[in-house]
């Protein structure tokens, strides 16, 4: 047997688009790195105000920046990624309370589930193109009515004061445990630098899948 | 001859740590990529202004990812950065305005040294916690650029004419149009489109939209154009 994975946390939110791209090239290197990737859905309203930090889009120029930077990003991570077109509305008004807390109680009944749930949810936010996700209608409902129970509330609680903890100011956050030491990088664009502190090797955000480890 | 290269604007202010990685990976590529590589000094305070941002350091949490993410970058990149002791007064109180416009009237009487002088000022303040605000510090930086100190005296004295202060700020003004709100800024003039990325870990997203291959921030030096 080979040396132990190490352990990656993924702290996000499906509001947040850069989640989403740091999402898929983790998955996509979860069978190439030595690694054993956890999915942490946390809620991004809570660190914003734990953090005294604003959603970027806030700032004019951000938004105008993100919405370019999106449209490349599209093409080079290979992620259907597009900005909705009440974005406003969809940020800074909707919200993702529900959609963290569903994901959250997946988590907890269902985590073989979660990737998949979470890239349905990404899709209907941020792509045009929606996907079943494999959940039967009764199993999500059931999850539904677990989402409000003071349960699964509590645990996103705990997973978003634990992304606090780590010093997460805005999602995603990526928690690198490597020998003994503890190193989070903030964003979709660092996982290059993630990859340095692994000791694994770059390959871009499309790595290619022949190296996949069988 | 080769296809024409391509013009790659870097607007940057040596306040900015990151405008210093940003800086000294392109300087390495410059030899390596088909580019044209146009440094323009700007002012991070004007830009943070205009655009409605605060510094970073100014929420908690992220001076405190700054302080960690430098640390790691410094082996990464290869650049000897390090946090001034006293990041806060460095950063928030003192400033750069007059060494970003010395560099403005080194740009304008002697481009071919503003690389050389830029990184003196780096070298300064980012790595050897040094004062870069009172003239005898952007002296000392100018002369270890290899400039003579009558050379260095005469461009300090410029600094304070109209003419270069105006320049700073259009060159920033320059930064905003292209949508800044931080610093580093490089701008991409790539087959009649022009592509803004900010920071300093965008660079192998530039090298996708120039077409060029992304060989980590040290590319091998023997991949140099002769």
């Amino acid at each position: 047997m080979g040396p132990v994975p190490r352990t990656l946390e993924l702290f996000y939110d499906v509001l947040s688009p850069y989640s989403w791209l740091g999402f898929e090239i983790l998955c996509r290197y979860q069978n190439i790195w030595n690694i054993n990737l956890q999915l942490r859905p946390s809620f991004i309203g809570g660190i914003m105000k734990d953090s005294g930090n604003k959603a970027p889009a806030l700032i004019p120029r951000k938004a105008q920046y993100m919405a370019n930077d999106i449209k490349v990003l599209r093409q080079h991570v290979q992620v259907p990624i597009q900005f909705p077109k009440d974005f406003f509305s969809v940020i800074l008004e909707k919200g993702s309370l529900s959609a963290m807390r569903f994901l959250t109680a997946v988590n907890l009944e269902h985590p073989e589930m979660l990737e998949n749930v979470s890239r349905e949810l990404w899709m209907r936010i941020w792509s045009r193109a929606a996907e079943k996700a494999g959940m039967s209608a009764e199993q999500a409902q059931g999850l539904l009515e677990k989402s409000s129970t003071s349960k699964v509330k509590n645990q996103l609680k705990e997973t978003t004061d634990a992304a606090c903890r780590y010093g997460a100011f805005g999602l995603p956050i990526t928690v690198a445990h490597v020998d003994g030491q503890t190193h989070m990088v903030f964003g979709s664009d660092r996982m290059e630098l993630l990859a340095y502190l692994l000791g694994e090797k770059w390959m871009g955000p499309v790595p290619p899948a022949v190296n996949a480890r069988l």
